[in-house]
């Protein structure tokens, strides 16, 4: 008996894999000065498996392995491309960072190409199995990399308070999931679609519907869950942070999504309402906090929060009204794409602003533009971009965003939108207020002195990159729309 | 009641049944047993011998990772024997594959060896 398996379309995690093995080999044998060669193997690994991904896209062809269960499909392949780049984006910036202070070297790399494997293995998964798979091996090395700075109390505290709230999450999703199969003898997703006819109104299914959205709301931090996302995003090393709240962020949503889409199309009269409020109390709760931080990393934190429901807000309503599925779930993975780039970008400004001004105080980065004008360019364009000014990427999402909640139409879909509206405003308030930061208020009389020695080769790659993305999407965002239209064919069941 | 609930029912009613055989068989017997305490009888009870120092003790730190390596390879084993039974059928595809797992996990033993996990001083 022999499997078929296509190792073109494995390719991209086959590289991953290997890269990460020969991290972790390389490893052992460099001398602490020659630890950055562990860096360069990864950025290159990395780099290497968006060959495979490039190929797959050009050839189109849709591959299915194990029964269905593993699918290789364009949707699949524009959101490993979107977590291939990220996770680029990420290592250029611990590559720096990582090796300024006395951290581990080969295990921080082996450790985050570990979580990128599992976010791979996601867009993938088309059953409950394979699924519960890549999510726990997005998550995992992230218990340990969230602790990284090991002498640091807050980087401790960090990492328990992820760990204690993500083994709960994972104990409810998998709860759910197994009622799921309990009820249902299926585990894929195809299976799951048909078994679950009729089912809305089991009391046991309902239960267990919610169980799944309780642990995927975790993940994906909505409100009423993002308890740990504050204090785990200030506490852990920044490259983490923003690795935490661009990837994992993506890959849980991309698995929350594809469960509902896909394996639960026919009982979206329980989980419609559910993702409605989830998406209003995470812009609300999320945008209100953010108004108050003074710190930029918390600020980050919270807004990251706001902006998971601004995700949200297409495919739930899309969902509660009962029309147009496909243009709100299109629009939700959209916004998922754009905000990817643009949070990575807003993170390496973080970054390399507090190594100029050695503070994480938004005060303290007064008249940071005055000091150093190109960062305070890219300050503007990140944060321009999230509140979703055009001409920068941010506003394309934020148009996707509505056009397909006004497409869905009805009463409850219009109160979503007038919500989404004026957090959107809000939202503007707390963004602009760091600009305004850096380029309207006075800086201190005495120039603060460099913390450190210039941003680094990989930082300023890793701003250029991000920034040009963020700007060429805003200008031609017929780039992003492929995506939309990658996921539509997912929703026509091609 | 639907037939799925039904089904449970059964684990209902066996589940009270052995809450009240429990309590029925406790029950009678401190009616018909005499008491008769002593220091002796009221000791912790560690395999026949006379218990040594507090409940609370100190385990050496060192048993955590040897823990771990154990739980790596005992997880190996349980893959491993059901490939086993099933090599010839799954042939040479199945003996790389294997290869390759057991490789993976040995670099991990490798690099236990190399951190110095493994040496006892």
């Amino acid at each position: 008996m022999t499997w078929e398996i296509d190792y073109l379309a494995l390719a991209p995690e086959l590289v991953i894999v290997v890269t990460l093995l020969v991290v972790l080999a390389l490893d052992l044998f460099l001398t602490r000065p020659n630890k950055y060669w562990t860096a360069t193997a990864a950025v290159a690994g990395t780099a290497l498996a968006a060959i495979p991904l490039v190929i797959l896209a050009v050839e189109g062809e849709n591959v299915s392995m194990f029964e269905g269960s593993y699918v290789v499909d364009e949707f699949a392949l524009v959101l490993k491309g979107l977590f291939v780049v990220s996770a680029y984006l990420v290592l250029l910036l611990s590559h720096h960072y990582i090796e300024s202070e006395r951290f581990y070297q080969g295990e921080y790399y082996f450790l985050l190409l570990a979580s990128v494997l599992g976010s791979l293995v996601m867009a993938s998964a088309r059953d409950l199995i394979i699924l519960f798979i890549g999510l726990e091996l997005t998550t995992g090395p992230l218990f340990l990399l969230a602790g990284w700075r090991k002498g640091d109390a807050k980087s401790n505290e960090a990492s328990v308070k992820y760990f204690i709230l993500g083994v709960l999450s994972t104990a409810i999703l998998l709860w759910g999931m197994s009622m799921l199969y309990g009820l249902t003898g299926e585990i894929t997703f195809a299976g799951l679609a048909t078994a679950t006819a009729g089912l809305a109104d089991e009391p046991a299914m309902i239960v267990a519907v919610l169980f799944v959205i309780v642990g995927f709301a975790f993940k994906i931090s909505a409100a009423p869950f993002h308890f740990w996302a504050p204090d785990t995003y200030e506490g852990a090393p920044t490259p983490v942070t923003a690795y935490l709240s661009v990837n994992s962020k993506a890959a849980g949503f991309v698995a929350f999504l594809l469960v509902m889409y896909l394996a639960l199309p026919e009982l979206s009269e329980i989980w419609a309402p559910a993702l409605w409020i989830l998406a209003a109390a995470s812009m609300t709760l999320g945008n209100l906090s953010a108004l108050r931080q003074s710190n930029i990393v918390r600020l980050l934190a919270y807004s990251s929060i706001a902006q998971a429901g601004f995700m949200l807000v297409p495919f739930a309503a899309a969902a509660v009204a009962g029309t147009n599925i496909e243009e709100g779930f299109s629009a939700t993975v959209i916004y998922l794409v754009i905000y990817a780039l643009m949070n990575v970008g807003a993170f390496a400004t973080v970054i390399a602003g507090a190594n100029r001004t050695a503070t994480g105080d938004i005060d303290g980065w007064a008249g940071l533009g005055k000091i150093d004008a190109r960062l305070g360019v890219l300050i503007g364009i990140f944060f321009f971009s999230l509140a979703g000014i055009p001409p920068l990427a941010g506003w394309f999402a934020k148009f996707a965003m509505f056009r397909a909640v006004i497409l869905a139409g009805g009463t409850a879909t219009v109160v979503l939108a007038v919500i989404a509206a004026v957090n959107a405003v809000i939202a503007l308030y707390y963004y602009a207020r760091v600009i305004k930061a850096v380029w309207l208020d006075d800086a201190p009389a005495e120039v603060p002195a460099r913390a450190e020695t210039p941003p680094s080769v990989s930082l300023r790659l890793a701003l250029l990159i991000s920034a040009a993305l963020t700007i060429v999407i805003g200008f031609f965002p017929a780039i992003a729309t492929f995506v939309g239209d990658a996921s539509r064919i997912i929703a026509a069941g091609g | 009641m639907s037939p799925y609930f039904e089904s449970y029912l059964t684990v209902g009613t066996f589940a009270a049944l052995g809450a009240v055989l429990v309590m029925v068989m406790l029950g009678v017997a401190s009616v018909l047993r005499p008491t008769n305490p002593t220091a002796a009888k009221r000791a912790t009870y560690e395999c026949g011998v006379d218990p040594v120092g507090s409940g609370w003790s100190q385990t050496y730190v060192r048993y955590y990772v040897f823990g771990l390596l154990f739980v790596i390879f005992d997880v190996e084993a349980v893959f491993i024997f059901p490939w086993a039974i099933a090599a010839e059928e799954l042939g040479v595809f199945g003996l790389v594959a294997m290869f390759l797992f057991i490789l993976t996990l040995l670099e991990g033993l490798a690099y236990a060896i190399k951190k110095g996990v493994l040496r006892w001083e």
